[in-house]
């Protein structure tokens, strides 16, 4: 952080202003159009919602049913990734042991592939004889599509596929936590006497308190927002962000505006006050513990006992859940795919075959072609906008004093479900509003653009925190350069780390994103878009290919954000 | 009865070995320091005995009790951090109950005891603040009591002092001594600042690669270090180059190079062997008369430094050696291309056989 007192010199007025303005127009007015647009029209929304002539308030009763159904699910996604994940990223932070970068990467797949490709490969390795179930020796998928976890009522294979797809996001968010988290704390605890769960519980934990807010806020916003996997795996239930998306398409427009504007004061009203706490710098958690004495006493030695006898369970069951929900079903579509090529293995139908669902009359593989290039092109496209906002947008954050402020509502478009991100575009820039743009390329575009900024920004902002920035561009200032020339020989190229992760991290989003692009898209349709269609017209054997041709190009660009952040 | 026994001690990182069987023993009460440059393994050696470290050779006991396999938690020892690692999320009571607590000692004990290490502290009127509310040394203090309210009778010091002020750290070693000696307790201190382990230790350790290269009483190791590492390392020292040319009963003869001629006390070698003499620079004296073991030179550089001028001077034959003395106005003033004469009492000459890897590398720190 520059020092307020100081004004810099190094961004033009005009720069700030261009900046600030496409901010606004870009990322801000899309992000919260929706909730305006439902005030603006609320005689519509009330007529069509709560007072309808024919259903009365029906449609009502299907936002809190639906909503009610998704919290549930959630919760409990994110309460399970707690669980699991704090001892996963607690050995990914503190243990070094042969193959620790193959399970971080095999743990963050599950953010880089796209979220329909991996939905389908679930939904295969669970519930068809392609999967676990035909391993077993079984005629049938081992659990069926509907199939409800007890208690908590969610289906089981829902279940699944949001615990792989959240699970990242606690573990990484917390195992940075942890890192930073000097390991003397934990060696003076030791040498104090408390076994290492006592420890855990008394000193890390309280410690990296705002570690696992961040990281379970993000979990569960992004949950919440999870349409692609959810559309191919929900079976008969509805979560709120795939309501929006079927409202949409069958122009419920009010109902679905204004579910999707609930969604979006919901995340915001869950995070933003989780932010302001973690914003803070140094926080952790200060209540002094109080229990009655006798269960102080059992609990340690209950702590002590496990901290020997038991630690071979944290390790194992953590890596049990990754292997169940991200590896697992990544081989199977891998070995179902060779099993499916020509013909369907189990009745021997040519038609249920790779290549005659790709090349026959249906002519897949057209459409696979066609949607790449859409993808490409909007991912291309948006990344690049994206960047040429971000950069600047992030020189502001970091030297105007104003940056914590524009950071906070950043985080907004990362957080709120796609779904009705892609509403509020269609309404906004669609026909219906400003008529910019027919639903189609250019809209999946400007959509696209909403959530890559924040992406990029975030990473630039990583690369530039602790990277002593300032210093060095003040002492290109000593040495006579001008401000601009500073920037762009000095910071610049000591950004060039950040830039381009937020560019690989940006282009991956784009390339898997399926809640927003559903509804703005049109007939230019996407690659996981491609593989909703597939699987509702129960094309199986095209959406096996589909779903490893998006596997295979997501571990490229893993790769390739491997390749790029091991080199600083 | 804590005394601490290394026997054989070992542990490798790779290529690196960081303690390369080390045998050493604590006796019971006694204060010993550490030293030696960074990455000589003495920071391996503490965290060994406390169980932070696992060693891959060799046993550790103390009070007699073989300790390899028990783990940190259960080793009974007090451990004092350098980066202080007092929980910041507790208040200095917690802190330092902290212990007490997770051993499941009764309420009112605990009690008694923190009060107990709060005196011994001065620290009672402070005891709800959060660390980060106090002063370095006072942290450090307030580290130092959590580590022995437990009643633990060895102390390790792991570089207890290196995150204070120059000040503060001059002021709390001693502290720090005392309380050793008052509590009758047995410490190891690991620090790299030889002036500190000089000043409050019974017996300093210096270490070099993975190896202890001598131990003895601080005085000792300032005037007869046996080994030429020592020399260099503790203190500052003049190094010469030269062959024996005489031994006699008490007194040998080293021809330096370029032909000057010093008498030492005695050398261990006989007579052609290639020796390395080394000697303090303040126990040298700059001479106008005639005397024994003279060397002439010039001044080339003169340096004050606070009560001290050093002045550099540069032989006949080409070597450069330092000249400590105290700063007088009364004595005639030193300037630079003065002719001087230097010399050095046989007694303070330390002879060493030219060591086998060189000179350069005998003494490196690396």
């Amino acid at each position: 952080m520059v020092s307020k007192a100081r004004k810099p010199l190094d961004l033009s007025n005009l720069v700030v202003w261009a900046t600030l303005g496409a901010f606004f127009t870009l990322v801000l007015l899309p992000t919260f159009y929706l909730i305006s647009y439902v005030f603006l029209r609320w005689n519509e929304v009330r007529v069509e919602v709560f007072e309808n002539p024919i259903i009365g308030d029906e449609n009502w009763r299907q936002i809190l049913k639906v909503l009610f159904f998704s919290f549930r699910l959630s919760l409990s996604a994110v309460a399970f990734d707690l669980i699991f994940g704090v001892p996963l990223a607690y050995i990914l932070a503190r243990k070094s042991f042969p193959g620790r970068t193959l399970l971080e990467d095999i743990v963050t797949l599950p953010l880089v592939i796209p979220t329909s490709g991996f939905g389908f490969s679930t939904l295969i390795t669970w519930t068809t004889v392609a999967g676990i179930g035909g391993f077993l020796g079984l005629n049938s998928g081992l659990i069926s599509l509907n199939a409800l976890i007890p208690i908590i009522n969610v289906p089981f294979i829902l279940f699944v596929v949001h615990v792989a797809l959240t699970f990242p996001y606690v573990v990484r968010t917390l195992e940075t936590k942890f890192q930073s988290i000097d390991v003397t704390f934990e060696l003076a605890s030791r040498t104090l006497g408390a076994s290492s769960l006592t420890t855990f519980r008394n000193i890390l934990l309280p410690l990296a308190i705002p570690g696992v807010l961040s990281g379970a806020v993000l979990a569960f916003a992004r949950s919440l927002g999870e349409t692609g996997a959810t559309l191919i795996v929900s079976g008969v239930s509805t979560t709120a962000s795939i309501a929006i998306v079927r409202w949409a398409s069958e122009f419920k427009l009010a109902t679905a505006s204004f579910m999707g504007s609930l969604l979006v004061m919901i995340a915001w009203a869950i995070i933003l006050p989780v932010e302001v706490y973690v914003g803070q710098r140094g926080r952790s958690l200060k209540v002094p513990y109080r229990m009655p004495r006798a269960l102080h006493d059992r609990l340690i030695k209950f702590e002590r006992f496990a901290s020997k006898r038991l630690s071979r369970i944290k390790d194992v069951v953590p890596l049990a859940v990754v292997l169940t929900t991200v590896v697992i079903p990544i081989i199977v579509v891998l070995n179902s795919v060779i099993r499916y090529w020509s013909a369907d293995p189990y009745t021997g139908k040519v038609q249920g075959g790779v290549l005659y669902q790709l090349f026959g009359p249906s002519n897949y593989f057209n459409s696979l072609l066609r949607a790449t290039l859409t993808s490409i092109i909007v991912a291309l496209a948006s990344t690049y906008i994206s960047m040429c906002l971000a950069v600047p947008l992030a020189f502001i954050i970091e030297r105007r004093w104003y940056g914590r402020i524009i950071r906070t509502i950043l985080k907004v478009p990362m957080i709120i479900p796609t779904s009705s991100l892609g509403l509020s575009v269609l309404l906004l820039w669609g026909p219906g509003g400003f008529n910019l743009a027919h639903p189609g390329i250019w809209l999946i575009i400007l959509t696209h653009i909403v959530f890559s900024v924040p992406v990029i920004v975030e990473s630039i902002i990583a690369a530039y925190e602790g990277s002593g920035l300032q210093m060095y561009e003040d002492s290109a200032r000593t040495l006579g350069a001008t401000p601009y020339n500073a920037i762009e020989t000095v910071s610049l190229p000591l950004l060039k780390g950040g830039v381009l992760t937020g560019f690989i991290l940006s282009f991956t989003r784009s390339l898997g994103e399926t809640g927003a692009t559903f509804i703005v898209m049109g007939r230019d349709v996407t690659i996981p878009a491609l593989v909703v269609n597939m699987v509702e017209a129960l094309a199986i054997s095209a959406a096996l290919f589909t779903s490893t041709y998006l596997i295979v190009l997501s571990l490229i660009l893993l790769a390739l954000i491997r390749l790029l952040t091991r080199r600083r | 009865m804590p005394e601490v026994r290394l026997v054989n001690v070992t542990k490798r990182y790779g290529k690196i070995v960081a303690n390369d069987h080390i045998n050493l023993t604590i006796k019971d009460g006694e204060y010993v320091s550490v030293i030696g440059p960074s990455g000589c393994g003495k920071t391996t050696l503490i965290k060994s005995i406390a169980g932070i470290i696992k060693p891959d050779e060799g046993e550790i006991y103390i009070d007699g009790r073989l300790v390899n396999d028990l783990p940190i938690e259960e080793r009974g020892v007090g451990y004092v951090f350098q980066n202080i690692a007092l929980f910041p999320h507790m208040t200095v009571w917690d802190n330092i109950v902290y212990g007490p607590k997770v051993r499941c000692l009764p309420p009112e004990e605990t009690r008694a005891l923190a009060l107990e290490m709060l005196e011994m502290i001065k620290l009672s009127a402070r005891s709800d603040a959060y660390p980060s509310e106090l002063s370095g040394g006072t942290q450090q203090k307030t580290a130092v009591a959590r580590a022995l309210i437990s009643r633990a009778r060895l102390l390790l010091l792991d570089e207890p002092l290196g995150a204070l002020d120059v000040k503060v750290r001059a002021e709390l070693r001693y502290e720090l001594r005392r309380l050793v000696k008052d509590l009758k307790l047995t410490a190891l201190h690991v620090t790299h600042d030889q002036e500190e382990a000089m000043s409050i230790s019974d017996r300093v350790v210096v270490m070099k690669k993975g190896r202890i290269v001598e131990a003895g009483t601080p005085i000792n190791l300032y005037v007869r270090p046996k080994n030429i590492f020592t020399a260099n390392f503790v203190g500052e020292a003049n190094f010469l180059r030269g062959v024996v040319t005489q031994v006699n009963k008490d007194r040998s003869i080293v021809e330096i190079r370029g032909g000057s001629k010093l008498v030492t006390k005695n050398t261990d070698g006989g007579v052609g062997d290639p020796v390395v003499i080394a000697f303090r620079p303040e126990f040298a004296s700059i001479v106008r008369k005639k005397r024994l073991n003279r060397l002439s030179g010039k001044i080339v550089d003169v340096l004050y430094s606070g009560s001290i001028v050093r002045l550099k001077v540069e032989l006949a034959n080409g070597d450069r050696v330092v000249v400590k003395k105290a700063l007088s106005f009364e004595r005639p003033t030193f300037n630079v291309g003065d002719k001087v004469t230097v010399n050095i009492p046989p007694k303070d000459i330390l002879v060493y056989p030219y060591p086998e890897e060189g000179l350069d590398r005998a003494l490196a720190l690396e």
